[in-house]
């Protein structure tokens, strides 16, 4: 069996326009997140939407700042 | 221009005889195996064209013996032992159009040392020898710093002029019939050399005998005194990182420290004269170095403590990249210079996977910098951090440890192998590879850190928002 070459999970090319778009979508989910808690009243607000929102953007940010580090040349 | 050279270095000469008179003489004991075999015919090529000594050895033996032959030894002096880099022995299989080079294991014999503290190397045959029969054997081997500069001082317009010390005749522990050495040296310069009838110089070759029916371990010391100008760049320590990570890349980051090991300059150094005229000027001095990476290299830089030393060049094709860089200030003999190259390679093209599901990394061993000795060469693999069990397979013998280093994003840190190897020569330059276990799994604790504290920022928002706290009811 020949050795078989190993390549990074997601395409190299790939990373600048990944963290880009993740990066956004993070960003506009963060902002809902603070509309929601400013707007929302103390007795109508949801201890489990703002969990949902807050899981989601964090998600969104953790993984576009990754690709973010990968794409300038941080390879962790 | 021939024969005996003039009294200055006839006396150095009788000095060095003198050391190796006890040897020259000795010829009277040796091992009972070794009378066994005789070498037939033996041909020895030392090429001084550069800083470093590469000998080519050609060489018939025959075994006279009863039994069968599985080894034949070759010695080197105690002063050659010392600069020994590397030993390369192969013999040729089928005949004519066919023929192809098979290697041959060498390995040194510790004990016990032949007359007078000689370095014995066994040479192990692909099939014993039996009674009668002859093999054709060649041998590479290379010594460093074994040219040593004469006069030990020169100023900026001369030129640099060397000795080499060797045997016309070739020392073994086995008779030999019949022996010539051809010594080849960069230029027609040469100042003088030892005469030991039939010898002469045709050009830039010398031509020591044919010398026949010479005992075992005979010997009879040359000297060679002549022009060297080539660079002789030395790595006194190159230490090598090379960075793994999954995602993509393999980061090498290589910490030089470049000395020139010519004769050292005298006087001061005028830039104007060095500028003007560079034929005559700073002759034995480098201005630059040319460095053979591997190809698709990107993101390549060469700085030092200052910053960015802007005089490189980087050429690519398909097959390799050619980085030629200079150093801040040509050197002359006795300088020396520290700088960092780095740059990122394609994981894809070095990492790959072995059938029994372990990952392995092939890289090459090695100084990228073409024609230089590395004193000291250390690599440092980092292996992602979650990879267990590494281990190294190095054609050669290296000194290896292992080290905790710590990079971005690490919690536990990475495991690293360290291989350590002196008097490293380009013959050195051949893969090597590093075989580890790593679980893709692991690659998802960077992502999941970052993930985590973006949810406690988020967490602590909510936190703030739910607490009431305000004095006044």
């Amino acid at each position: 069996m020949a050795p078989k070459p190993i390549t990074s999970p997601v395409p190299v090319e790939w990373y600048p326009s990944l963290s880009v778009l993740m990066l956004s979508i993070g960003l506009v989910l963060t902002a809902s997140f603070f509309i929601y808690e400013a707007t929302s009243s103390k007795r109508s607000r949801s201890l489990a939407k703002e969990i949902t929102i807050g899981a989601f953007s964090s998600f969104f940010l953790g993984f576009g700042s990754l690709f973010l580090l990968l794409a300038t040349g941080v390879y962790v | 221009m021939e024969g005996i050279p003039p009294r200055r270095a006839l006396i150095l000469v009788l000095v060095v005889s003198s050391l190796f008179s006890v040897l020259a003489s000795s010829s009277s004991s040796s091992s009972s195996p070794s009378q066994d075999v005789r070498i037939l015919s033996a041909e020895r090529r030392i090429d001084l064209t550069s800083f470093i000594v590469r000998a080519f050895l050609a060489f018939k033996v025959e075994n006279t013996g009863a039994s069968d032959v599985s080894e034949i030894l070759i010695a080197f002096s105690p002063n050659e032992a010392q600069h020994l880099a590397i030993v390369k022995a192969s013999t040729t299989a089928g005949k004519r159009k066919k023929k192809a080079y098979l290697p041959l294991d060498v390995n040194p014999i510790e004990s016990p040392k032949g007359p007078n503290g000689a370095q014995l190397f066994s040479i192990a045959l692909p099939t014993p020898l039996k009674s009668g029969d002859t093999a054709a054997l060649e041998v590479l081997y290379v010594l460093t710093h074994s040219q040593e500069p004469f006069p030990a001082e020169i100023s900026q317009s001369e030129s640099q002029y060397v000795y080499y010390r060797d045997s016309a005749l070739l020392l073994s522990p086995y008779h030999i019939k019949e022996q010539r050495t051809f010594i080849k040296t960069p230029n027609s310069k040469v100042e003088s050399y030892t005469n030991v009838s039939p010898s002469n110089r045709v050009g830039t070759e010398l031509r020591y005998g044919p010398y026949h029916d010479r005992s075992p371990y005979s010997h009879s010391p040359i000297l060679v005194h002549f022009e060297n100008n080539n660079p002789f760049a030395v790595v006194d320590e190159l230490t090598r990182e090379v960075e793994i990570s999954h995602w993509g890349n393999v980061q090498i980051t290589e910490h030089y420290k470049l000395s020139h090991a010519g004769a050292h300059h005298k006087g001061v150094f005028s830039r104007v004269e060095y500028q003007a005229r560079p034929s005559i000027s700073g002759v034995s001095s480098f201005k630059s170095l040319l460095a053979r990476l591997p190809p698709r290299v990107h993101s390549v830089y060469y700085r030092d403590e200052i910053g960015n030393i802007s005089s490189s060049r980087l050429r690519s094709d398909s097959l390799k990249s050619e980085l030629e860089i200079e150093p801040r200030y040509p050197l002359f003999g006795g300088w020396k210079t520290t700088f960092v190259i780095g740059y990122g390679l394609p994981l894809q093209d070095f990492l790959f996977e072995s059938s029994d599901g372990q990952h392995y990394l092939n890289f090459t061993f090695g100084c990228p910098l073409l024609e230089t000795v590395v004193d000291r060469l250390t690599i440092k693999v980092v292996l992602p951090e979650g990879s267990k069990d590494p281990s190294a397979v190095v054609p050669f013998p290296v000194k290896q440890h292992y080290e905790t280093s710590y990079s971005y994003l690490d919690v536990v840190g990475r495991k690293t192998l360290v291989l350590v190897k002196e008097n490293v020569v380009p013959e050195h330059n051949v893969p090597f590879e590093i075989y580890y276990k790593f679980n893709p799994i692991f690659m998802l604790a960077e992502p999941l850190m970052l993930v985590s504290a973006f949810f406690l920022f988020f967490i602590a928002c909510i936190a703030y928002l739910h607490t009431d706290l305000s004095i006044s009811k």
